[in-house]
């Protein structure tokens, strides 16, 4: 029997969306390939020709929730607003995004924010990354900056990268602690853009 | 000297320099004071200052507030064995108001406790305090809205008809903004900085430590419980539901006739981080008094001052010990309105209440004896020599403060040289450590010295005795002449 592109979506719209159940009921480390497929009503095989490990469904959920927010950024960004806090609601819509995969984000954490890890194109976290470096570098753009250099991309990413880590074992209320190292981390990013970083831009090769 | 001093000296503003602070400065310059002097030159010995700053409490912030500016004058003056010795001092002034990460709000407060104290106003201080980095950031409105998401569940734009993105308040924990309710009502809304409740009880927590060494000293069960009393109130001041809970109490103590108004809280829109409460109109004490109201008006507001204090304190069974005139709304329609109840202390100690009311009848219709002998009790002193000193101070800072209360015929606050004479007193006794007996005491003083401070400024001459008359009979105690 053909399979339709209609029920190609639908079965990895299912996966997708029975992975989080499991996930978020039994936890990522006991979940299992087989326990989605089986949930999903699909062949364990079947499963791989769509993601090929459990930690690519995660990715796709990620992908998913961050390509949302990009969305939700642009319909809640405000005319007038600084340029700090421009940066700190678009992670901060993000992190509401993401938020419903806060238990397991961590299983993705580094091999797919990682700053240190190797970049292939292809990759769905490579992908991720442009999209939201795109965006930091339109909300510097609107606020009268030049493109931001390589170094000063890099120091976001790390900033970012750290939040994020920071935000997954935030045992705060509400993790109301990310929200002020969120607050405190962009401040700091455009005081530094505004001092050392113009001092950079002059002597980096990037 | 090292390099860190050099530099936190260097923040230091120049002598000259004065700082508009908002609502907090006195509104007439008044002419030197040797007071002023005194203060800020006289050495602290440095067991005493160690004491009194490793103690997280405001107090502890205005004593090295008071070493702020007299190591200024110290280092014009002094010789340079004796530079070295107040470097000492100053150090461990910063290093302790560093350790605190809550400044913030607690810099707010010794700003404006201190700015009821006129002449001795280290406005510069508060400056310099804020300059040494103490001070959490304001919250930008992309914050406050996540804040408002996580706290009420919407976006303000949702849940508000209108939402002004620019604070127009600092409140000592977070920041006000004003806002429209859909329903029509025009509201403030306090809200919190995210985690600043958790971070205050992590500095008490770290500041345990720090109080050890003086575990073995006579002053030991005292700053304990100081520190603990700090503790709570601070805490306390973070739970915007309890402050909800006591607006709502005391709003009810009110009538249309008083001319008094505590805002309505609108439960729906609050909870622990988010308050929002009736917004009410007109400016405080310092735009009031530059719009050069008549005597009457400033006498009935200050009645009114007076009047709402006792209402709380006598038939609410609360204080607020925080009566800087933030708190205080003068509205256009002559109403006085009262805001701010974090720093509230209620009551609840039925053996300490009757000792207030001891207290209360001893004033107003004891002898000089029996002023005495509720002093002893309330400062638990004994009739040693060695008590002399301090029971001193107490019968002549309780007669200082009670005078215009059972004094009949117009009291004229206005009186500098009395406020003088009262603020000198209360410096003596901080520096003589003699307010720490019992941990509501200080906040007593600063209840005591504040409301005379707004009176004062007011330049208010009323009679108080009917007010204390009709009021204090709402505690229900003994005020029969002594036999």
């Amino acid at each position: 029997m053909r399979v339709t592109e209609e029920t190609k979506l639908a079965t990895r719209s299912r996966i997708l969306e029975t992975t989080l159940g499991l996930l978020k009921s039994q936890g990522f480390e006991t979940t299992t390939t087989r326990d989605i497929a089986s949930e999903a009503g699909i062949a364990a095989g079947t499963l791989f020709n769509y993601f090929p490990t459990k930690e690519a469904i995660v990715m796709q959920l990620v992908a998913d929730a961050l390509d949302s927010a990009e969305a939700a950024f642009e319909k809640r960004r405000q005319d007038g607003a600084s340029l700090e806090e421009d940066l700190f609601l678009h992670i901060s819509t993000g992190l509401r995004q993401l938020r419903p995969l806060r238990s397991f984000f961590g299983s993705v954490l580094e091999t797919g924010f990682s700053p240190a890890r190797s970049a292939n194109p292809n990759d769905l976290s490579e992908e991720l990354r442009t999209a939201h470096i795109g965006t930091v570098g339109s909300i510097l753009v609107r606020h009268g900056r030049e493109s931001p250099t390589g170094i000063e991309l890099q120091m976001y990413w790390l900033l970012y990268h750290g939040l994020l880590s920071f935000w997954v074992a935030d045992g705060s209320p509400k993790q109301e602690d990310t929200f002020a190292m969120l607050d405190q981390s962009m401040r700091m990013f455009v005081n530094w853009l505004d001092t050392n970083g113009k001092t950079q831009r002059h002597n980096t090769p990037f | 000297m090292s390099t860190t001093l050099a530099e936190l000296l260097n923040a230091l503003p120049a002598e000259a320099e004065t700082e508009d602070f908002d609502d907090v400065g006195p509104q007439r310059p008044l002419p030197p004071s040797p007071l002023a002097d005194v203060v800020t030159t006289r050495i602290v010995p440095t067991g005493q200052l160690r004491r009194m700053t490793v103690l997280g409490t405001l107090q502890a912030k205005i004593a090295a507030a008071y070493t702020f500016r007299w190591i200024r004058s110290w280092f014009q003056n002094a010789a340079a064995q004796e530079k070295d010795s107040a470097e000492t001092h100053f150090r461990v002034a910063v290093k302790v108001l560093d350790s605190m990460g809550y400044l913030r709000g607690a810099v707010m407060k010794v700003g404006q406790m201190l700015a009821n104290f006129p002449d001795i106003i280290p406005d510069e201080l508060i400056t310099t305090l804020e300059k040494l980095h103490f001070q959490a950031p304001p919250m930008h409105f992309s914050l406050l809205r996540e804040m408002v998401i996580e706290e009420l569940g919407d976006e303000p734009a949702n849940l508000f008809a209108e939402f002004d993105e620019t604070a127009f308040a600092a409140a000592s924990l977070g920041q006000v903004h004003r806002a429209r309710l859909k329903s029509g009502e025009e509201v403030a809304v306090k809200i919190q900085y995210p985690g600043i409740a958790r971070t205050i009880r992590a500095d008490f927590r770290n500041l345990t430590p720090a109080l050890l060494p003086h575990r073995l000293t006579r002053d030991w069960e005292s700053l304990k419980s100081q520190v603990e009393y700090a503790r709570r109130s601070i805490e306390q001041e973070t739970d915007y539901e309890r402050e909800a809970g006591i607006m709502t109490r005391v709003r009810k103590l009110f009538q249309e006739e008083d001319g008094i108004v505590v805002p309505r809280v609108f439960e729906e829109f609050s909870t622990q981080r988010v308050l929002t409460m009736e917004y009410l109109p007109g400016v405080h004490l310092r735009e009031y008094l530059a719009t050069n109201p008549s005597q009457e008006d400033r006498n009935e507001f200050a009645r009114k001052l007076l009047r709402s204090g006792c209402r709380e304190m006598y038939a609410g069974r609360i204080a607020n010990f925080d009566p800087h005139p933030g708190n205080y709304v003068f509205m256009p329609d002559g109403r006085l309105g009262l805001l701010d109840f974090g720093c509230v202390t209620e009551y609840t100690d039925s053996n300490h209440w009757a000792h207030l009311g001891r207290i209360n009848r001893a004033m107003t219709t004891g002898d000089e004896n029996d002023i005495r002998n509720v002093m002893i009790e309330w400062g638990g002193l004994t009739a040693d020599p060695k008590d002399a000193d301090q029971l001193r101070c107490y019968y002549e800072f309780g007669r200082l403060c009670w005078e215009p209360y059972y004094t009949p015929g117009p009291y004229d606050f206005s009186n500098e040289a009395k406020l003088r004479r009262g603020v000198d007193l209360f410096v003596e006794m901080a520096k003589k450590r003699y307010v720490r007996n019992h941990a509501s005491n200080l906040m007593q003083f600063r209840w005591q010295c504040g409301t005379w401070t707004l009176l004062y400024r007011l330049g208010a001459c009323i009679d108080a005795t009917p007010i204390i008359e009709d009021e204090v009979g709402a505690a229900g105690w003994d005020r029969s002449a002594f036999a």
